[in-house]
């Protein structure tokens, strides 16, 4: 996807994040994406490595920065213990408005993802990112224990209880995304 | 270790040419990587007991290093080193490069913020990972190495009369190089150093028969292309990529040799960072500074033009600019991007 158009989309996940009361700082974002792209086979382009918080893509960070030199993001600061908020500025409009038919078109998927995890603080969205990284890495393997354990292997602050919630959770959204895919 | 192997893998005249003169899926962080497991370098990791995969890993940072996910105390040793905030090559080339250029902007009291560099928990939200902080009694320091930086960036690597001259350099290595990249094989990588490429540069510009000799001869003679526009926030309103519309449009109305465009942003800038405060608390650094929330992102656009068409050209953009910027529907913008 070309690159206004991946930022029109960008600043829509974000505007349905917001919608749904998330505070919208980067690591809410880099999950969203991440389930955007990964959930529906989004062309977004940004390579996601297990990092801090779970999946993190320094491309994704690159560009948010860049779309703050360009005005069409501002960093807005939040009260301790949370991180700032990216909230669209002056230049956003102006590139949703030239996108229309790129917005329809990926107007479901931008929902669902909002939907879905607008709503959840960062340690869920780690722990459920983290189970989708590690369902499509290692896909051979259904096995919602062993996903689970490998979870607590790479995040050791997660509890085995939370990562087999997590599992079974995104199981359940593979599932409805699978769905939704197939009617698009 | 890994320190010190941090920049192996860089090209002559360092990034100057990487881009284009390195096959796709290639940069200087994937050459380090092939150095640092050379068997030149094996027999040395062999010989003082080191993995070099654990080298490499570190010394490339998660961004780069594509074979493996990352451990906590892997992610904090790589960041000591690449790290947005405090890694040790940032201050090493922002205080280097200053002394070397002969400007004070870069400069900083690393010692000070070396001292209270702490690890600290990161929190966001209910989510905590470890990472690189600093005690409060620091974070002056701190402010001082990221302003430092944004102003090396402005005044220093964003100068247009600089950057231009790494394009020409370009032009010449691309137009002087035999095959369309250099050498990914490190041996023969290896060979070629900023001497080497001097040399032919000089000799080049000597004898117009020469391949390159017009880039050659613009970086000896200094006649370098002159800006014909750069970046106004005004424009950026209009159209995030306004440079590379004029850019495009220029290239029709003078010839492609005649034009150059050149843009660059900012990456990820590390201003959010944990601090240790003085009653033992810990505090996201954008809460305790107001510079650094402050600090603008440096970003770039230049299109330059050759110094024979540039009053015409420059006429040209006056009586154009507003419609050459102007943002197109779905389709057309398309053209416009790289």
């Amino acid at each position: 996807m070309k690159r206004l158009k991946r930022d029109a989309v960008l600043l829509s996940l974000i505007d349905n994040l917001r919608a749904k009361g998330s505070w919208c700082g980067e690591t809410h974002i880099q999950k969203a994406t991440y389930f955007v792209q990964e959930l529906f086979g989004t062309p977004l382009g940004f390579e996601f490595i297990l990092y801090k918080h779970g999946p993190f893509s320094f491309d994704l960070s690159d560009e948010l920065t860049a779309m703050r030199a360009d005005m069409l993001l501002k960093l807005q600061p939040q009260p301790h213990p949370y991180g700032p908020s990216l909230v669209p500025w002056e230049g956003s409009n102006l590139i949703k408005e030239h996108f229309p038919s790129t917005l329809k078109k990926y107007n479901s998927q931008v929902k669902f993802v909002a939907d879905q995890f607008g709503d959840k603080g960062v340690a869920e969205l780690e722990r459920l990112a983290t189970a989708l990284f590690v369902t499509k890495k290692f896909e051979s393997n259904k096995n919602i224990e062993s996903r689970a354990d490998l979870i607590t292997k790479l995040k050791p602050h997660v509890k085995l209880n939370e990562a087999l919630d997590a599992v079974r959770t995104i199981d359940e959204i593979i599932k409805i995304s699978s769905d939704i895919n197939e009617v698009i | 270790m890994a320190a010190l192997c941090h920049d192996l893998g860089h090209l002559p005249f360092s990034h100057a040419a990487e881009k284009e003169l390195l096959p796709d899926g290639w940069d200087h962080e994937r050459l380090t990587l092939e150095i640092i497991r050379s068997a030149e370098m094996e027999s040395i990791w062999k010989e003082i007991k080191i993995n070099s995969d654990d080298v490499a890993k570190i010394a490339v940072g998660p961004q780069k290093y594509k074979f493996g996910d990352y451990s906590n105390w892997e992610a904090i040793l790589s960041e000591i080193i690449t790290g947005n905030s405090f890694g040790v090559d940032r201050m090493d080339y922002l205080l280097r490069d200053s002394h070397h250029a002969g400007v004070a902007y870069g400069k900083f009291d690393h010692h000070r913020l070396i001292d209270t560099i702490r690890i600290l928990p990161k929190k966001e939200g209910d989510s905590i990972e470890p990472v690189l902080g600093i005690e409060e009694g620091g974070l002056h320091s701190a402010e001082a190495l990221l302003l430092g930086r944004y102003f090396m960036f402005t005044q220093l690597y964003s100068h247009p009369v600089r950057r231009i001259y790494d394009i020409h350099l370009k032009d010449f290595i691309k137009e002087w190089l035999s095959e369309e990249f250099l050498s990914i094989n490190v041996e023969d990588y290896l060979q070629l150093t900023d001497n080497e490429i001097l040399l032919e540069l000089f000799n080049a510009a000597r004898d117009e028969k020469q391949k390159g000799h017009d880039s050659a001869k613009r970086i000896v003679k200094r006649d370098h292309f002159k800006v014909l526009y750069q970046r106004n926030p005004k424009d950026i309103q209009k159209n995030r990529y306004a440079a590379r519309a004029i850019f495009e449009m220029a290239c029709d109305k003078f010839g492609k040799k005649n034009v150059r465009i050149d843009c660059y942003k900012q990456s990820s800038n590390g201003h959010e960072f944990p601090v240790l405060t003085e009653d033992k608390r810990i505090v996201s650094s954008l809460e305790l500074s107001d510079i650094l929330e402050n600090v603008p992102i440096a970003a770039l656009d230049y299109v330059y033009i050759n110094t024979e068409n540039k009053k015409k050209a420059k006429k040209w953009l006056k009586e154009n600019l507003e419609t050459i910027i102007e943002i197109r529907e779905e389709e057309k913008i398309e053209a416009i991007e790289t």
